[in-house]
């Protein structure tokens, strides 16, 4: 008799216990998955330790509960032990899956060389440390910021930001002349303080955008710019931009809609502008906004009978797009530029004053830029102050998270960067893909966040990439990759085609047709994976184990009974315990034997 | 048995299909119901162009015209197509969403409305075009705002169908995959002498129709017919079989699924009767009726699959009408094995509520056929893995059914322990078979799994919500074996477990709305409808639950006597 612990271990007592506990928690996980993501349950729930654990009790139970059923006579009893050890077989093959399997994406181009690197999911971090050791890990982030792991290399990961810059600090040890003024902006209203360096020289920082409003540092060379650069703007000339026509000029605002003839006897009518084309998802031409980013006028050209549709667009070395080539004219939109009416400019006189000209949108204001004096530039209730002032300003970077200006106003720019600290407590931001240099007191680090790249053992060039349509219309029917694979080692080569469901297998890697991009056709994503065979061989074996053991267990002992009654050879076999009460004894096939009587 | 009453019953199930409840005789237009019309990626009869425009327009398939006579969607869709009537100003254009209509101050008590109606409600264009705005800028819509985009596509489809001279018929001339003409294009394919006929002769149609209206359209039978084989003369190789083209219209106007669940219906009420009259009779003559509905269900599949050339389950409604399906034939099987009319009783009203609903609610379940995403195509799995897997959930529904079918009996007559014993057994029988077809099918996933997406396991929402199923059907079965349940509990289990499979087969789509087995399922609704009915069910159970705990109490019983 086995001791109690073991009866308990693979008792049925425990099992549905068990069962009912791994329903719920894959329940909470499904709902949970919807909340934050595949990649953080997968990491949470999946492929964490307790998971694992709950999965190997299950696996324990099932495989002593059949040990325990030894010996096993009968079909019931057979299928019983096949389904169960099935189960113990898949739930092993399925954690290997999960556990030992690589899989990473590769993109590959018609009109680029072979492929070598796979993107793996996940990041790395590399670090060397100031005694020249190097070590890596992987990097996982959770959605609220978090990294995991926490400590690695001697420092402490102390977060991660989606949104990063580069920013700047001067110092006042430059060999030339360069202003460089440190501005604080804050608002009570918004709860905000920011501060900003804005310097002659280098040109990046000479102007930038905060939120919605524009700040720049500008040299004047002499008492003549320095007047125009501190008087107010000048009204925008034109509302809607000009249109040029071989040599002549339009207002656009003026002609919309009004067909205006010209001397070639064609006949011209702007029908449309769009301050911000876009095409949208049905293909029809619409504006995102109403600010000149990417300006297109509708123009409708005819000439007697000829008649052309013309897109034309304001931006620089965009060929308008014509629905005929009949009438041919030299057509081009100077749009309007895309100005902030908002601007906070500090002018730097040629005797090395600070004086500032601030416009919005109710007015215009000027004088002296003094320290500790603040400045209310008329944007919401922003005060401006100086408060550091650089004669030989020199560039000093850095990396910092991107704050939010304005609720509601996040900055799109910047780059996602892992937030570390050293013993000491000194902290820096690690960019993304850009190995950095740590200077510390005990020496410097080399620290590299990276994506996380595999190489594989063979080349991987795409050939062709074939898409197909369903007939009479521009739905996808199917896309298919040609390629060649290279194996350096052998110096051969395969050709292969890969399509959706139809992967090709090469020195023990699959090739599976991930994703495309439709506006690109010379691209191709594949997913390239990898396990070892005896996973594959576990699972399967598990799947044909579980599949065997259920029909032998539910319909082995009818099906045997039957069958020693037609034989005739039977003594009867006693009940099951949960056998079901056998129907009248049929003799023959049950459908058959229903038109029998 | 009862062979004579049975063959009296599939003789008589015979006649329901041949004697149409609704059918016109032959009106000389089948010529234009099986023109071939090349639309949304393959080939189709104009009958099912016709049924498809105006079923999306106008929520329905026929029309009732202002006189007062009611035109099939052939008559109606002819009407558009010859602009023979003014369309401006018919209440055509289904809008359903009530909110939506009292927002643009529609009359919310309506249902279809005119083009210029709608076209002239300055609110509802500013609603599109916010829509369309927000759609630009990838900002989630209201449902206020998807509804109105709904609306705008079906008068973009009225616009475009009225009149359309571009509607694509002129065929190919070599390219088997090329894109069709219509007929004012025709000149681009063909010599200007070639397709100068046929346009022709579609003009003489339209002016036939234009001066008689509805009641001429049997006259353009003769041109009708020259039309389409001038236009299969144009290629003959390109041009699809007539006999392809003539089962789709045979298939739309037989309606099997539609006949099915009428069969499905009087063969319920007649094995309900046998329960107290003509006992063997009429339970034999039942058994023919659900044998003829079975049979007209798996022919209405077998026309599907040969029209849409695929396998049968590719997308939501044909699950439901799957699932229908499996219910009936699962508890036909096991009817023949046992013999004592349950099964029938418990599947019949449910194949009957999956063959409506499938029927009922196109703007969910869209019946119409179009061609595979790349994904489910060219696929040896797609064809038994989804086949497998919801012939499981029509097993847990039969459960479900005998579930219901034994509460009842729980409710109204406790003291029948031999019967309540029996169809515990019965319902016992059912959960294995969905045991084992759930299990295979899971696996079978995991292998088609492992080829597409090169794992064979790796917790997307379906998958696991798949497992869940098993384990919440697992777990008391497990548990009978013990004795923590019943005879009772497997039939609370077989209802109550139920649910998850309505989320692994729903909820994960349209719930959950996450992972890869999001393509080809539209876009859900009536989440608040099917929450209802869920619990109200539930409610009943626990109102029996509560009523067989008291029951117990008073025969001072145990569970385990109840084993």
């Amino acid at each position: 008799m086995p001791p109690k612990i073991v009866r308990f271990l693979g008792s049925i007592r425990l099992a549905v216990p068990l069962l009912i506990a791994i329903a719920v928690v894959l329940i909470g996980a499904t709902f949970y998955e919807s909340e934050v993501g595949s990649l953080t349950v997968q990491m949470q729930i999946y492929k964490s330790p307790w998971f694992g654990a709950m999965m190997f009790l299950l696996a324990v139970n099932l495989g002593i509960s059949t040990l325990s059923r030894w010996p096993w006579k009968g079909p019931r009893k057979v299928g019983f032990a096949l389904t169960h050890w099935g189960l113990v077989v898949i739930i092993a093959g399925s954690a290997a899956v999960i556990h030992l399997s690589t899989e990473g994406m590769l993109l590959v181009r018609t009109d680029a060389g072979p492929g070598q690197q796979i993107r793996v999911q996940g990041d790395l971090l590399e670090v060397v440390a100031p005694d020249q050791s190097r070590q890596q890990t992987d990097i996982f982030i959770k959605p609220d910021g978090t990294v995991h792991p926490q400590q690695f290399a001697g420092l402490q990961l102390l977060g991660y930001s989606e949104r990063t810059m580069k920013t700047v600090q001067f110092t006042d040890n430059g060999q030339v002349d360069n202003v460089a003024v440190n501005l604080e902006l804050h608002s009570d209203r918004m709860g905000q303080t920011l501060a900003r360096w804005l310097a002659v020289a280098p040109a990046g920082y000479s102007q930038m955008d905060v939120g919605p409003a524009h700040l720049e540092i500008m040299q004047a060379a002499d008492a003549a710019e320095q007047r125009q650069l501190l008087s107010p703007p000048a009204p925008p000339q034109s509302q809607l931009g000009q249109l040029q026509v071989g040599d002549r000029t339009f207002e656009v605002a003026d002609i919309v809609g009004q067909p205006q003839p010209l001397r070639s006897g064609v006949t011209l009518e702007v029908v449309q502008v769009w301050p911000d084309f876009r095409l949208d998802q049905a293909g029809l031409p619409g504006s995102a906004s109403e600010a000149f980013r990417n300006p297109a006028l509708q123009v409708k050209l005819s000439r007697g009978d000829q008649q052309a549709q013309w897109f034309v667009f304001g931006k620089a070395g965009f060929e308008p797009v014509r629905s005929g080539d009949a009438i041919d004219l030299a057509i081009a939109y100077d749009a309007p530029a895309l100005r902030p009416t908002d601007y906070f400019r500090v002018v730097v006189t040629p005797d090395q004053q600070l004086f500032y000209a601030a416009a919005f949108s109710k007015g215009f204001a000027t004088g002296e830029l003094l320290p500790g004096q603040a400045v209310m530039p008329g944007w919401a209730d922003f005060k401006i102050s100086l408060t550091e002032q650089l004669t030989h300003a020199q560039v000093q970077r850095q990396i910092v998270p991107l704050m939010p200006v304005a609720p509601g106003t996040l900055a799109n720019e910047g780059a996602p960067a892992l937030h570390v600290a050293t013993a000491a407590g000194q902290d820096f931001w690690l960019p993304w893909g850009e190995p950095t240099s740590l200077a510390t007191a005990d020496g410097n680090y080399f620290a590299a966040f990276s994506p996380k790249l595999l190489t594989l053992p063979f080349y991987v060039k795409l050939d062709d990439f074939i898409v197909e349509r369903n007939e009479g219309s521009e739905s996808v029917a199917m896309w298919t990759s040609q390629v060649t694979l290279f194996d350096p080692q052998t110096d051969t080569a395969t050709r292969r085609r890969v399509w959706m469901n139809h992967p090709t297998w090469f020195r023990g890697w699959k090739l599976a047709q991930a994703s495309w991009n439709p506006g690109d056709l010379a691209q191709s994503t594949l997913q390239l994976k990898r396990e070892p065979w005896w996973v594959t061989g576990l699972t399967w074996t598990g799947s044909m184990l579980i599949v065997l053991g259920i029909g032998v267990m539910f319909y082995g002992p009818a099906i045997a009974k039957r069958w020693r009654r037609w034989t005739k050879t039977a003594t009867p076999e006693p009940s099951p315990e949960t056998a079901l009460p056998e129907t009248e004894p049929a003799t023959t096939i049950p459908i058959l034997a229903v038109f029998g009587k | 048995m009862k062979l004579i009453t049975f063959l009296i019953g599939l003789v008589l199930g015979g006649l329901l299909l041949i004697v149409p409840l609704n059918q016109s005789s032959p009106d000389g237009l089948e010529s234009l119901r099986s023109l071939a019309v090349q639309l949304d990626g393959r080939k189709k009869p104009l009958d099912t162009v016709a049924q498809e425009t105006v079923a999306k327009i106008h929520g329905s398939t026929t029309y009732r015209f202002a006189e007062g006579d009611r035109a099939d969607a052939l008559s109606t869709y002819l009407t558009m197509w010859f602009n023979t009537r003014n369309w401006n100003e018919e209440p055509f254009v289904l809008v359903s969403y009530r909110p939506l209509k009292a927002a643009v101050g529609l009359d919310v008590d309506r249902k279809q409305f005119t083009f210029r109606e709608l076209m002239s409600n300055s609110e509802l264009g500013a609603l599109v075009g916010q829509a369309h705005e927000k759609e630009l800028n990838e900002v989630e819509l209201s449902r206020n705002e998807t509804e109105a985009l709904t609306v705008e596509s079906r008068l973009n489809l009225l616009f475009q169908a009225v009149g359309d001279n571009n509607l694509p018929i002129v065929p190919h001339p070599d390219d088997i995959k090329g894109k069709w003409a219509g007929l004012n294009e025709a000149t681009a394919l063909y010599a200007p002498e070639t397709a100068a006929p046929l346009m022709a002769n579609f003009a003489m149609m339209q002016q036939t129709v234009l001066q008689g209206g509805t009641t001429h359209l049997s006259m353009i039978a003769s041109l009708a017919d020259e039309l389409r084989s001038a236009l299969q003369q144009l290629s003959p190789k390109i041009y699809p079989a007539a006999a392809g083209l003539n089962r789709e219209v045979h298939f739309n106007h037989f309606h099997p699924f539609a006949k099915a669940w009428w069969l499905y219906a009087i063969a319920f009420i007649a094995m309900l009767l046998s329960q107290w009259i003509k006992r063997d009779h009429l339970y034999w003559a039942a058994m023919g009726l659900f044998t003829t509905g079975l049979a007209v269900q798996s022919y209405g599949f077998w026309l599907r699959m040969q029209i849409a050339d695929r396998p049968p389950v590719t997308n939501m409604y044909e699950s439901v009408v799957w699932v229908g399906f499996g219910i009936a034939a699962i508890a036909f099987l096991l009817e023949l094995l046992s013999r004592n009319r349950y099964y029938v009783l418990a599947a019949a009203p449910l194949a009957v509520v999956c063959l409506v609903l499938a029927d009922s609610l196109p703007a969910v379940l869209d019946p119409s056929i179009a061609p595979l995403v790349p994904v489910l195509r060219d696929n040896f799995w797609l064809s038994i893995h989804v086949p497998t897997i919801t012939l499981s959930y029509a097993s847990f529904a039969l459960a479900l059914g005998i579930g219901h079918v034994a509460l009842f009996n729980y409710l109204l007559t406790p003291q029948a322990s031999q019967r309540l014993k029996l169809l515990s057994q019965l319902n016992y029988r059912v959960l294995q078979v969905g045991v084992l077809l759930l299990t295979t099918g899971i696996i079978l996933g995991g292998i088609w799994a492992h080829f597409s997406w090169g794992r064979f396991w790796g917790w997307d929402p379906k998958e696991t919500w798949a497992l869940i199923a098993l384990l919440c059907y697992l777990a008391p079965l497990h548990g009978r074996l013990v004795g923590w349940i019943g005879d009772f509990g497997v039939h609370i289990a077989s209802i109550v477990s139920f649910n998850a499979v309505l989320m692994a087969w729903y909820g994960v789509n349209f719930v959950l709305g996450t992972g890869l087995h999001s393509y080809g399922f539209g876009s859900g609704g009536s989440d608040l409808l099917i929450a209802s009915v869920v619990g109200l069910d539930l409610l009943l159970v626990l109102t029996t639950v509560a009523r067989h705990s008291g029951w117990l109490k008073r025969q001072a019983l145990t569970p385990a006597d109840n084993l």
